[in-house]
């Protein structure tokens, strides 16, 4: 009886790893299978435009609900533009992780909504293609678009897709509240944010009910830094240069907002969003935000009297902010690049197109020419950001950086939020892991 | 199939008739046992070995890996990020575990007493283990909000200025022990009634007849009696324990200032956000030795005389 329970496991075992060895051979075949597809993909694509069937493309999104519906319309009015390409979106939850086996598996979408940081990150391991042979040939302009978004899709000299939507951070600021407490015209300095902040903020004992200014976000410390008139990181890219006069500057200016001021309390905003949102329902007076709220704040209506302006400047008179949205990318694994570029060159390029899109789904389109529509050149809420655009910088496209904000230099500017150390401690701390880092994200 | 269930057939006639029909039963018996252990080889056991050969090379998901020999845990041993995740979930198992074992063992204490509704309490306590982690989570961020939330509402009506809970590296980790404690007291609270309701009466009887008051009954009949179950809780929340993700994940995003990060979160940005798999796998080998030794440590001192 021993001996057959003995065998019976050897034959499961047996079993077992034949299958784990069938699945590694399964996966590196398929390797094989995507790299055949890409050869052939060029053959394929020209075949494919003189067939009179209609290539079926799949583009892969993260958004649901709202977006998905403003992506379909988009769908369908490209799919009845023309003939050769029919495009459907499919939401992806999780997308970016079910890219990375997709894309070794074959199973790759055709083309995909693109949060344009990714793209230091992703270009250099291949997955991704670039798309300046189609700009050639189809005169399509890096120039016609915001130069810095296109920045953050380029890699190498390669430019990997265009730009969908451009948003940036300027600072929104509660009218009726400046109106009760005489302030006349919104900040455009450091001191005016500063002065202003103190007079809006409102402290029962040791309950703050009203902040003057929100400086909850220290992940904008690039955008204060920029004001300052320092920068992130050093000009090749390689180490961080934020430990500097520029960085102290920040720093203290935050310290005299939150500590010494008392303009903000950390933590006062959390959990507070939605229905309970603190700049909607009055709690803060001013808050760095994107066009992205612009449609919940304007569903306030009459409670809500709000207004925009760009970041204000710093003590020397620099100005500064970050500009940052989405793009379209064609994936390497993509059997259907040709069309593919199709719908990316309908979407993006026509002006009445990525208009449409901007004013469905309110957001700035990528295109400079798009953003000469009325409906945002006429708007007064839209004109800030356009004129935030004029001077706002991508993040550095460096493999590590935002590993290096994430990991090293936030941690180390909330506890100096807290009080728990000093500036000068903050800035070499998150200097000394920030370069460490850094080092070790280099994509060798 | 037990000695006693062949002896029993011996004994039958139809020796070797039944004999090979029980035969036969085995075999299915032993094809029914190998569906699931199949699937055990190839969902965990297989990923388990694949990511300890990972841990030796340096892999991005999307290129083939490239070994690298002991690289990554030489990289490890001088991560002090690493070593701030252990620390932290060190602190943290420190506080959870014996914090549920009071809570969960208090209030199956207290349900094993009570006559009336005590199925509806049963269910009220279990309810926050059905809650999704993430959804409890967002649910506690707002009742921990500095100024407008309850909690801090309910201790300023008894004149305590609330701390900042999640805001605050000093007690973000606290505010998770509660979170999290919260969820978890339901299945420890079943196992330990189960537990409660195994103790003979005549035990309490006799102790109260020799004139035992309630803390020595407690100490020296429930609490013993108890060993095991305790032991099985200590076991499975110590290991829940060490691999805390979703409420660090949700609630705090490992901050303010690394206080909530975990090893476990680490690995999920290092692998996930930073492609660096190969280093990610190498965090969680040393994470399952770390738990494998602990929960070791842990079956020798207790495991040892809750059996006796």
């Amino acid at each position: 009886m021993k001996k057959r329970i003995l065998s019976l496991v050897t034959v499961i075992l047996v079993i077992s790893m034949l299958v784990a060895l069938a699945g590694c051979g399964g996966n590196t075949s398929a390797g094989d299978t995507t790299s055949a597809v890409e050869s052939s993909t060029t053959t394929e694509a020209t075949k494919t435009v003189a067939d009179s069937k209609p290539v079926e493309i799949t583009y892969w999104g993260d958004w649901a609900g709202e977006g998905q519906k403003q992506f379909e319309v988009m769908m369908k009015a490209f799919n009845e533009s023309q003939t050769n390409v029919v495009a459907k979106y499919v939401v992806t939850q999780d997308m970016i992780t079910k890219f990375l086996t997709a894309a070794s598996s074959g199973q790759s979408p055709d083309i995909m909504f693109w949060d344009r940081w990714r793209t230091s990150l992703y270009a250099p391991k291949g997955v991704l293609h670039p798309i300046d042979e189609y700009m050639t040939k189809d005169n399509v302009k890096a120039e016609d678009f915001y130069t810095e978004a296109v920045k953050e899709l380029t890699y190498k000299d390669k430019v990997y897709g265009l730009p969908l939507t451009v948003d940036a951070r300027a600072l929104f600021y509660n009218k009726k509240l400046f109106a009760e407490n005489g302030i006349t015209t919104p900040p455009t300095t450091w001191e005016e944010l500063n002065e202003a902040a103190k007079k809006l903020t409102v402290w029962n004992g040791k309950k703050l009910e009203r902040a003057g200014m929100s400086m909850q976000d220290a992940g904008l410390f690039s955008m204060w830094i920029q004001q300052a008139g320092g920068s992130m990181l050093s000009d090749d890219g390689t180490k961080t240069a934020f430990n500097s006069e520029a960085g102290l500057t920040v720093l203290n200016y935050w310290k005299k907002m939150v500590m010494e001021d008392k303009v903000y309390k950390v933590g006062f905003e959390s959990g507070l969003d939605k229905g309970t949102d603190a700049f909607a329902t009055g709690k803060i007076a001013m808050t760095y935000s994107g066009p992205w709220m612009l449609s919940t704040y304007k569903n306030y209506g009459k409670d809500l009297e709000f207004g925009i302006v760009p970041p204000p400047a710093g003590p020397n008179g620099n100005k500064g902010a970050g500009i940052g949205g989405f793009g379209l990318v064609i994936p390497e694994g993509s059997k259907h690049k040709a069309e593919a570029w199709e719908l990316m060159k309908w979407w993006l390029t026509v002006p009445e197109n990525a208009a449409m899109y901007g004013k469905t789904s309110l957001n700035i389109p990528g295109l400079k020419a798009a953003t000469l529509d009325n409906f945002y050149s006429g708007d007064e809420l839209y004109k800030p950001f356009l004129e935030t655009f004029e001077f706002a910088k991508i993040r550095p496209t460096v493999s590590g950086y935002s590993t290096m904000e994430e990991k090293a230099l936030i941690p180390n500017l909330q506890l100096f939020l807290e009080g728990k150390q000093s500036a000068e401690d903050t800035l070499k701390k998150a200097q000394e892991l920030g370069d460490k880092v850094l080092l070790e994200n280099v994509i060798k | 199939m037990t000695d006693i269930q062949g002896a029993i057939i011996r004994d039958k006639s139809k020796k070797i008739k039944i004999s090979r029909n029980a035969r036969s039963q085995e075999v299915m018996a032993y094809i029914f046992i190998a569906a699931p252990l199949a699937l055990f080889l190839i969902f965990t056991c297989y990923p388990v070995f694949r990511a300890f050969y990972l841990s030796f090379t340096q892999y991005d998901i999307l290129t083939p890996a490239k070994w690298t020999g002991l690289e990554n845990y030489k990289r490890l041993l001088h991560d002090e990020l690493f070593y701030i995740t252990l620390k932290n979930v060190f602190l943290y198992v420190l506080m959870y575990v014996p914090s549920m074992i009071i809570v969960s063992l208090s209030i199956a204490m207290a349900l094993n007493k009570i006559q009336y509704a005590a199925t509806t309490y049963r269910v009220i306590y279990y309810m926050p283990g059905l809650t999704s982690s993430i959804a409890a989570a967002t649910v506690w961020i707002w009742l921990l909000n500095p100024e407008y939330g309850i909690v801090n509402q309910i201790l300023g009506y008894i004149g305590i200025v609330g701390p900042t809970w999640l805001a605050n590296s000093s007690t973000a980790l606290v505010s998770i022990v509660i979170v999290t404690v919260w969820q978890g007291i339901g299945g420890n609270m079943v196992i330990y009634l189960a537990g409660l309701q195994g103790i003979p009466d005549y035990l309490y009887e006799s102790a109260s007849l020799d004139g035992a008051n309630k803390l020595s009954l407690f100490r020296y009949i429930t609490w013993p009696a108890l060993k095991p179950t305790t032991f099985f809780v200590v076991t499975m929340s110590m290991i829940g324990a060490f691999q805390l993700f979703d409420q660090a994940f949700a609630m705090t995003q490992g901050g303010p200032g690394n206080a909530t990060k975990t090893p476990v979160y680490l690995i999920y940005t290092s692998g996930f956000n930073e492609l660096q798999m190969g280093y990610a796998s190498t965090m969680a080998f040393v994470l399952f030795l770390i738990i494998l030794t602990i929960s070791m440590i842990n079956m020798k001192i207790n495991g040892e005389n809750s059996i006796n």
